[in-house]
């Protein structure tokens, strides 16, 4: 499934070659910096985590494995388990003051003013909240699909169904063609 | 669909999997199920194109300037690890000299301290046999010195005629001396040996050796009314005088 940059990342990483490095960089920093930012809420830990996770991936990229996880996979869990890792350390530290201080009221007010984030939300919207807010739960906050219906107080039956729409309108979104079979399968 | 494949769906372990939330053991039980299962690994496969998919939806611009932090960062932990290297083979090598020359010294001075044990007993031995012979000397000079020691020519008896010596005797200071200027020439397998009879006790004086040392003096075991004799004997001596090889007596 992997593509001819994917494997050529690959290889350099292995060969614990620089380069690897900065074409991940060029690739997918802006996705995983949003990653990071998804479960920190907050800009400046968000570079931290993305500077922080980038020297993970160089130091462990002898461990990655290409047949157990696409790269980009990989790279989600190290950003995000990192993200994980900061945002606790920082909890314990400020006593919760992040987790106050950066509600989602106040991202959004920041967020639709600054002009790089607009990109994004012009994708996003395109998606319903309802079906995002089952999405973030499932992707992001790693929430099991019980755990999602407890959490967001929506029957399980719900959450299935919300899920496999918002993946169809992911899928509308990056347009596969093969993706309605996948998520047949995936839902049944 | 079987219902095993379905009971394992339903768990979301896959989810949780793909996310990087597993435990060791759940990861090793999700594999399993990927490598067995195709709908396992197909559903597997199509979550991780969906989290790509969903993730890059949310993607931020990075600032400008963290990809060269990171890479500087990079880099120094690269030269980190190759300066730790470079140290570490410096120690490696110093450690080796030290444990090299720890062992060169410690033979060294183990060996020093033999000689100096070898040096200093030599000393000894050579200290107490100075301080025999000045007494000797010192008491040579005393007995001859002194205007009460007597002297006796000792001349041999029809064995030993051409046996010449004088004995020097001084009551006061209590020593007596022998000097042997002239031995008949004896057999290879005879020897003289010197006696002094003190309290009724014979007494071995030892060997007269070759008479090369003509001014040696020779002291004698001092009492009253002592004498000395010299006989011949075989070669190498005898514990007791032969009486009949009696060459010389001196009476002092």
């Amino acid at each position: 499934m992997s593509t001819l940059l994917e494997k050529h990342i690959v290889e350099l990483l292995q060969e614990r070659d620089e380069k690897a490095i900065s074409l991940l960089y060029d690739n997918y920093a802006d996705t995983l910096y949003g990653v990071a930012y998804k479960v920190v809420k907050d800009e400046d830990l968000a570079q931290d985590v993305v500077q922080e996770s980038f020297v993970k991936i160089w130091k462990k990229s002898d461990s990655y494995d290409e047949s157990k996880a696409k790269l980009f996979t990989w790279l989600f869990r190290i950003t995000r388990n990192t993200a994980i890792d900061k945002l606790r350390s920082v909890n314990t530290k400020s006593d919760k003051e992040i987790q106050i201080d950066v509600s989602d009221v106040y991202n959004l007010g920041v967020n639709t003013t600054r002009p790089e984030f607009m990109d994004v939300k012009e994708h996003l919207d395109k998606i319903e909240l309802k079906y995002k807010v089952v999405l973030d739960a499932l992707f992001f906050e790693g929430m099991t699909q019980q755990e999602a219906s407890e959490e967001l107080d929506i029957p399980l039956g719900t959450i299935k169904s919300r899920l496999k729409i918002g993946l169809r309108e992911l899928r509308k979104i990056y347009g596969t063609s093969m993706v309605l079979i996948m998520i047949v399968s995936l839902i049944s | 669909m079987t219902e095993k494949i379905k009971i394992f769906l339903d768990t979301d372990l896959l989810e949780k999997y793909l996310l990087g939330a597993t435990s060791t053991e759940e990861s090793l039980q999700v594999e399993r199920y990927i490598a067995m299962y195709p709908e396992v690994r197909e559903t597997y496969n199509e979550l991780q194109e969906n989290l790509e998919a969903f993730a890059k939806l949310h993607a931020l611009k990075v600032p400008v300037g963290l990809k060269d932090t990171i890479l500087h960062k990079i880099r120094q932990q690269k030269r980190g690890t190759s300066k730790f290297l470079k140290y570490a083979i410096a120690a490696s090598f110093a450690a080796l000299i030290f444990a090299g020359s720890s062992y060169f010294f410690y033979n060294q001075n183990k060996n020093l301290q033999e000689e100096n044990t070898l040096v200093t007993n030599k000393i000894k031995d050579l200290e107490l046999d100075m301080q025999v012979q000045l007494e000797d000397i010192r008491n040579q000079y005393i007995v001859l010195n002194n205007p009460n020691t007597k002297k006796y020519s000792v001349r041999g008896n029809k064995k030993a005629e051409e046996l010449k010596a004088v004995a020097y005797v001084n009551p006061v200071k209590k020593l007596s001396y022998i000097n042997v200027s002239n031995l008949p020439q004896l057999p290879e397998d005879k020897c003289f040996q010197m006696w002094a009879e003190v309290n009724g006790e014979m007494v071995n004086l030892g060997i007269i050796k070759d008479i090369d040392d003509k001014d040696k003096l020779w002291a004698m075991p001092y009492a009253d009314n002592a004498i000395g004799y010299i006989t011949i004997e075989q070669q190498g001596g005898n514990a007791t005088p032969t009486v009949q090889n009696i060459v010389a007596n001196i009476n002092y």
